[in-house]
């Protein structure tokens, strides 16, 4: 059975004027339990939309959203989302250690277990030596690297993570990604994972989807990614595929135009 | 003695020295005394225990009606910050009622509440409350929404957020309102004690024009200066003490120095 099922879903949203947008139209989706899945699409097309329904931030115009083939309502701690805007989606008040500790805290669990579940994920980002700072002192990256230890500490079975390292230089972007996948082999978390990145998907991902020009956006196509480890732009294997999703969402911001 | 602190002394040297000649070559020294005569009143009267009785007694109203002022402030501009009801019926009355200074709401407290004690704590608490509302309301209704977000996928009931993630974000505005309101405080208590008092500096500067004694006058003003000063510095001391993690990302943003 699916991790995560999307039936679909749609969304409407209605401005002041009383004018309705169709942003998603019927979105049919699963997503299997440990897998990498990641939706690739041109700005502005709904990918964080979408997201953001499956978080539960969102209520659906239609269709449903399921995880283990329970209809979800609303945010649940089994969903975790990774913002990209990192300075304000951490605590700034908040130590690193109290930052990563929130989870657990929240759910109830003693003072010495919080203790061992905070230092066990700062380890596995690499951060135990930084816990008694606060986030400013931090660089993007690390920051950033909070914010995943964050959400592990919490044991959620689906990391939501949407465009997490947008807005990081490509130094740091791709240490974190080669991290990122070391912690999803260690953890077999299921990984729903947004970004307009051709390459930064292909590094990660053992499924992909392009999604088409808003409105009224669907799935375009689904793709089962089984590339050569380690997985390097440079294989003539992944440069095809680079190419071949790249003309995909191409072809969708030229339609875009043209309805423009 | 660092370069800073040498200017600070220069600078208050030349003001003094300016001030006395002014006062010796062009003004009346019978009503601006030069700061000489000023200072041996300030020595005077600190020494018979009378400054310090009008200061205190101008102080403890202010602790008294500020402390108030402060609870019921933060109270209803949580409330305001947290219900849209709440900020649907009361933001339109405050925009209103914010133009108003305290200093004016004098003569209507004395008119209801008398000549005694209470009418000088309302003047005070209204100074207070309307900033702190104010600045509070702003302070909740500004954070962020994924850092709300965030607090809610890692199972964060309601009660929580406000606890754990509303407040806390919202602390830096809160402060900001709190020592505006020291200020406007100040500026409510001395107008009061001018109307209608019998201690306290406002009474002092005004008993001084009316029995013509200017260096009296100057040594009120004075100690306006010296109060407002301290009690500033003891608050942001205070602050930066107790809630350093909440002010850490003002201070860390600000970027401009002076040039």
């Amino acid at each position: 059975m699916s991790k995560l099922s999307l039936t679909n879903v749609t969304k409407n949203f209605s401005n002041s004027s009383g004018e309705t947008t169709c942003v998603l139209k019927g979105i049919d989706l699963e997503v299997a339990d440990g897998a990498f899945f990641t939706l690739l699409g041109a700005s502005g097309c709904g990918k964080s939309t979408l997201l953001n329904i499956i978080a539960g931030f969102e209520e659906v115009s239609g269709g449903n959203v399921q995880i283990d083939g329970h209809a979800i309502e609303g945010p649940g701690t089994d969903r975790t989302v990774i913002f990209q805007d990192v300075s304000n989606a951490l605590f700034p008040y908040m130590t690193v250690f109290e930052n990563v500790e929130f989870g657990p805290k929240m759910s109830g669990q003693g003072k010495s277990d919080r203790k061992l579940t905070v230092e066990k994920y700062l380890k596995l980002v690499s951060l135990e030596n930084d816990a008694d700072k606060f986030p400013f002192e931090l660089s993007g990256g690390m920051k950033q690297r909070v914010q995943i230890a964050r959400a592990l500490a919490n044991d959620p079975d689906i990391l939501l993570m949407d465009e997490p390292f947008g807005a990081l230089d490509a130094i740091t972007k791709k240490h974190l990604q080669i991290e990122l996948r070391k912690i999803w082999k260690e953890t077999g978390k299921t990984i729903f994972y947004i970004t307009h990145d051709i390459i930064e998907a292909l590094i990660l991902s053992t499924r992909l989807a392009v999604m088409t020009a808003g409105p009224e956006a669907v799935l375009k196509e689904i793709l089962d990614i089984d590339l050569a480890e380690p997985r390097s732009p440079a294989n003539p294997e992944f440069a095809a595929l680079y190419q071949k999703i790249e003309d995909s969402i191409d072809e969708e911001v030229e339609k875009r135009k043209f309805n423009e | 003695m660092s370069k800073n602190h040498f200017i600070s002394g220069f600078s208050i040297v030349i003001f003094l020295v300016v001030w006395h000649l002014m006062s010796v070559n062009y003004f009346n020294p019978f009503l601006i005394p030069p700061p000489i005569k000023i200072a041996a009143k300030i020595f005077e009267m600190s020494g018979d225990g009378e400054l310090f009785f009008h200061v205190w007694a101008s102080l403890f109203r202010v602790i008294v009606g500020y402390f108030w002022g402060c609870v019921l402030g933060i109270t209803i501009g949580v409330s305001i910050g947290l219900s849209k009801l709440m900020n649907d019926y009361l933001d339109p009355p405050l925009q209103f009622v914010r133009n108003i200074t305290p200093v004016a709401i004098v003569p209507l407290a004395i008119n209801v509440f008398g000549l005694e004690e209470a009418s000088k704590y309302v003047v005070i608490i209204y100074g207070t409350i309307i900033p702190v509302i104010l600045n509070t309301a702003a302070g909740i209704i500004s954070v962020p929404k994924i850092r709300i977000q965030a607090a809610q996928c890692l199972g964060a009931s309601r009660a929580d957020i406000v606890k754990h993630v509303i407040l806390p974000s919202a602390w830096p505005f809160v402060l900001t309102g709190l020592r505006l309101a020291l200020g406007f405080s100040f500026m409510g208590v001395v107008a009061a004690e001018m109307i209608a008092a019998d201690t306290g500096v406002g009474f002092l500067i005004m008993q001084s024009r009316n029995m013509l004694l200017p260096e009296q006058m100057f040594t009120g003003l004075f100690m306006l200066g010296v109060i407002g000063m301290a009690t500033d510095k003891t608050f942001q001391f205070v602050i930066k003490k107790v809630m350093r993690r909440y002010m850490i990302l003002i201070t860390a943003e600000s970027g401009f120095k002076g040039a």
